[in-house]
């Protein structure tokens, strides 16, 4: 613990600031214990297990102040600088399911569990018991930080590639590494498409029709040589029948359908017909250049 | 005599490669079991003459009351069966006395994490049956994040192990053998390869050997995480059990098949599994640190069967 930063004694970063800006006091509920701030070397003793999930992003510092109930129960209000809009989007876009809640650029609220993004900050308030109290509180002070975060950012240009037909906005992910891509939708237990801090990969749900849906993976990878190689690794792995084609109808009677262009991998996952996969892929806008 | 965990060594080591790649492909197939080196099916009644892991899951309905508070006499009364059947004996103090000498100094390796923590009820309970093994009070102690330093654990000649059963945003899970990751100077250090070689932790001078007894809380457990601190109550529900035994990996191995269970009812066969959680695979394989082969371990269910998925 030697390594973390108190906020007393820390010094440079804008996080410092929401120790000041953001009231103690909010609806009974009062700020306990010391302000905090982690870095990249020390969000390990904040996040137990989850500071991977941020350090595969540009994750620069979190600012946490915890709240005592009047009652019982505490919340913890947490604001990630993610670097960018482009990396609050991703945090965001990687854990989300709950309706949405009219807080910062994008939301959602569930069970004493806010997420917001606003600009290039991720935030999160979670009640660690009693949520259904505590649901009140954990939307205002939600509405509070958000006003103090700064105008709203871009979200990530690869988004502008994903074919629009279908598409469910708020079940689309960004971000770069395997353990992102894991937690989202599970390919393999090994890295088999190479991904690291220099891919930019976004995962969409689309709804095909009525009933069906399908998923597009798409990664951007630095150089095209990287491309082709996890292309040829994830089809060896994934779709070992199908190395000249990167098609193939897998056990569940769908189609998994790999493409590979330039410095970019496509992958439609479960598709219920070859013509849909096709028709995911004909509709991909890879960038003219 | 103690009964020290030894891992059988007439079972052969899984052929499974360690590195092998587990792919969604293998959950359509419904084959991620068996690629985890584990089989689908049951064998309790084998014939096979191997030494077995025992593992017990024990389940009481009242181990919880209605406002999901922890009953101790109940919990207390879990602990002492599923000691009592996991070793042969009619007494739980008979039990302990097989696990423990009353000159032992013994540290209970809880965990501490907030949202869900190892319940107090559980460390009394394996407390006061270690007091009643002859144990000294003074050589008993309780810790997780300092545990390195607490002098009864740096002193320690036997360990309990216990903490509460839930998934993992890196290792897929937390079991009995991620517990032991606060005796190492680096928990950051085991987390390359989805924390593939947690395994290691039980060679720790501070550790090895000394482990007595498993006992992964699957009263309340988690089946799922969401946000920052990977917690949501959504994904806990009242399972009011507990898992025990002295090989670690087989306690794992369960508690994995039970939160692949729960996963698969509650979110689809697609998520059955989290991240994959290879290091109870790899404790056995590459570490020989007990047995992840569901053919190779005798579980051995007490007590209330509603919903025990398992």
């Amino acid at each position: 613990m030697g390594a973390v930063l108190f906020l007393i004694s820390f010094a440079g970063g804008n996080v410092i600031d929401f120790g000041q800006s953001i009231p103690k006091k909010i609806m009974g509920w009062e700020s306990a214990g010391r302000d905090m701030v982690y870095d990249r070397k020390t969000l390990f003793d904040y996040l137990d297990g989850g500071a991977e999930v941020y350090l595969a992003f540009d994750f620069k510092q979190v600012f946490v102040r915890k709240f005592k109930g009047p009652a019982k129960g505490e919340l913890a209000l947490d604001i990630y600088d993610m670097g960018s809009p482009e990396e609050a989007y991703g945090i965001f876009s990687c854990d989300r399911q709950d309706p949405e809640a009219g807080i910062g650029q994008e939301s959602e609220y569930g069970l004493g569990l806010l997420r917001f993004r606003q600009g290039r900050y991720f935030v999160s308030i979670t009640a660690s018991d009693d949520e259904q109290k505590a649901e009140k509180t954990i939307l205002e002070l939600g509405k509070v930080v958000a006003a103090k975060l700064g105008p709203p950012g871009a979200s990530p240009a690869l988004l502008q590639c994903l074919p629009e037909t279908g598409l469910k906005k708020n079940r689309t992910s960004y971000f770069h590494g395997p353990v992102n891509l894991n937690n989202r939708f599970f390919v393999a237990s090994e890295n088999i498409l190479n991904l690291d801090k220099q891919t930019d990969c976004a995962f969409a749900e689309y709804a095909l029709n009525e009933k069906e849906t399908g998923n597009l993976l798409l990664v951007r990878y630095p150089d095209e040589g990287r491309a082709q190689a996890a292309y040829q690794s994830f089809c060896k792995s994934y779709l070992p029948e199908a190395m000249q084609t990167g098609t193939a109808q897998t056990e569940n009677l769908k189609w998994t359908m790999a493409r590979l262009r330039k410095n970019y991998v496509a992958i439609v996952f479960e598709s219920p017909s070859k013509e849909h996969a096709e028709r995911l892929h004909s509709a991909v806008r890879y960038p003219q250049k | 005599m103690r009964s020290v965990f030894t891992p059988p060594s007439d079972i052969p080591k899984n052929e499974v490669s360690m590195k092998q790649t587990l792919t969604r492909r293998d959950f359509i197939r419904g084959t991620t079991l068996a690629v985890l080196g584990t089989t689908v099916g049951f064998s309790q009644e084998s014939a096979a003459p191997l030494k077995k892991s025992r593992v017990i899951v024990i389940r009481h309905p009242d181990a919880l009351d209605e406002n999901s508070q922890f009953n101790e006499k109940v919990i207390q009364q879990m602990l002492d069966e599923a000691v009592m059947k996991l070793l042969d004996q009619n007494d739980p103090v008979a039990a302990f006395r097989r696990l423990v000498k009353p000159e032992d100094i013994v540290g209970i390796k809880s965990n501490v994490w907030s949202y869900l923590p190892t319940p107090p009820e559980v460390e009394k309970a394996i407390k006061r049956r270690l007091l009643d093994a002859g144990v000294k009070e003074e050589n008993i102690g309780i810790d997780d994040h300092t545990v390195r330093t607490n002098l009864i654990f740096v002193k320690s000649t036997a360990l309990i192990n216990t903490r509460p059963l839930r998934t993992h945003y890196l290792a897929g899970m937390s079991g009995c053998i991620k517990n032991y990751i606060m005796f190492d100077i680096s928990q950051p250090a085991h987390h390359p390869d989805n924390c593939a070689d947690l395994g290691s932790l039980f060679n720790l001078p501070q550790v090895k050997g000394k482990t007595r007894l498993n006992i992964l809380c699957a009263l309340t457990p988690q089946f799922h995480g969401r946000g920052p601190h990977n917690f949501s109550r959504r994904y806990v529900w009242n399972y009011k059990g507990l898992i025990v035994g002295q090989d670690p990996v087989a306690v794992d191995t369960i508690g994995l098949r039970l939160i692949m269970a729960k996963r698969r009812k509650e979110l689809g066969p697609a998520q059955e599994l989290p991240p994959v959680p290879k290091h109870i695979q790899i404790a056995d394989t590459k570490y020989g640190l007990g047995t992840s082969d569901i053919n190779k371990i005798e579980l051995i269910k007490l007590g209330w069967s509603d919903g025990i998925m398992i």
